[in-house]
């Protein structure tokens, strides 16, 4: 468990408190009026000046002396923010944790608020080009994107029942994608995506610029030596480079370090050689977030 | 100091007086493997987020950029410029 599951998990993992999915939860925090805010203009998110600086070219500004740790206490800050005057359009308290498939469908099975909708991945659209509908949101957030309809799918059936998402979620993540659950803003939860890097925005922040946009799992990939026949079809899976194939010992292995717990590997896998297990249960692992 | 990597697009090619609309074309977005190009709506309010004119393509990830120089073969407008640096992973082996 997390920093944030202390904080918000009420003796469990954030993402499995119902209390966080609750209307009265997201009234308390005006949280309609702030998504109103943050989805109107969600892709200037990153040309936006945040006390000076935009995103651009962020590489080189955070290898400056002094003025790069700044940049990243500041940025840190302001995405873990809990304060009352959080501003949406640069998603102050905007955060989430990658999470594997099961956990995803007990959310919205279970937890999520209704309505469920689907629409466009604003992040592989406005960096890859791509229309994908496979962001599935719901509570308040779902009332606030159907009003802009440019992140709405042409065509299909947009609204979807449980059963239908939890299947939705099922295809993305066989596909590849990984599940990531989201606080918009803490302690509201209202989206599950199925990403993709380097296109999303918060796995950006994380794996180039090591700013925690956006947590590693609860869990780790733990790969059972003797079924690992070296078929190496998980390597192409993994989003993370965590797994890769050793011709010597004819098997796959993984760096831990860079592994979050997404389990999208074990789609490809035919001989069960890949199972996740709890995070704090590997020594080394433990606390890693 | 590093040497960065730097990354034009022109706008007067680009949008305004080109063919296509940026969101018709983004053939730069597609074929970036580090997808460095963001596309955006301009700072301003807009009143109509599905106005063409509002609409651009910039750079952003520099540092992530490798200098393969697709983006600029693939422009139809010959908007882009690339002027290669030191990447992030060069940057983080340092």
């Amino acid at each position: 468990m997390c920093e944030w599951c202390f904080k918000h998990g009420d003796g469990g993992k954030w993402y499995n408190n119902a209390r966080l999915y609750r209307n009265e939860l997201a009234d308390e925090y005006n949280c309609s009026e702030y998504l109103e805010e943050q989805w109107k203009n969600m892709e200037t998110l990153f040309i936006r000046k945040i006390m000076g600086f935009n995103s651009i070219g962020l590489g080189y500004k955070m290898k400056m002396p002094i003025i790069g740790k700044v940049i990243r206490k500041v940025v840190e800050g302001q995405i873990h923010s809990e304060k009352k005057n959080r501003n949406p359009v640069r998603a102050d308290g905007h955060f989430g944790q990658v999470l594997p498939l099961e956990d995803a469908q007990h959310i919205i099975g279970n937890l999520a608020a209704e309505p469920i909708i689907k629409n466009y991945c604003v992040c592989r659209w406005m960096q890859r080009g791509v229309k994908d509908a496979v962001c599935i949101n719901f509570g308040q957030l779902s009332e606030v994107i159907e009003k802009h309809t440019r992140y709405i799918p042409e065509g299909v059936k947009y609204r979807l029942d449980r059963e239908e998402a939890i299947q939705a979620l099922q295809e993305q993540n066989e596909k590849g994608y990984i599940a990531s659950v989201w606080f918009q803003p803490v302690p509201y939860i209202n989206a599950i995506c199925s990403c993709e890097t380097p296109e999303c925005g918060g796995l950006r922040l994380r794996n180039d610029f090591d700013l925690r946009t956006v947590y590693k799992g609860e869990y780790v990939i733990d790969i059972d030596i003797d079924n690992c026949q070296g078929c190496a079809s998980c390597v192409s899976m993994c989003q993370f480079n965590a797994l890769r194939y050793l011709p010597s010992v004819k098997r796959v292995i993984v760096d831990l370090d860079k592994c979050f717990g997404c389990g999208v590997c074990r789609h490809a896998c035919k001989h069960d050689a890949l199972n996740l297990v709890p995070r704090e249960d590997v020594p080394g692992q433990a606390g890693k977030y | 100091m590093v040497k960065k990597t730097k990354i034009t697009v022109d706008h007067s090619k680009c949008h305004t007086g080109a063919s296509t609309d940026p969101r018709d074309c983004r053939k730069c977005l597609f074929v970036c493997d580090p997808a460095v190009f963001l596309m955006h709506p301009t700072l301003e309010e807009h009143p109509d987020p599905h106005n063409p004119e509002i609409w651009r393509i910039d750079p952003i990830w520099l540092s992530k950029c490798t200098g393969c120089m697709k983006c600029v073969k693939v422009c139809p407008e010959h908007a882009i410029t690339v002027v290669p640096g030191v990447s992030l992973h060069e940057m983080k082996a340092r």
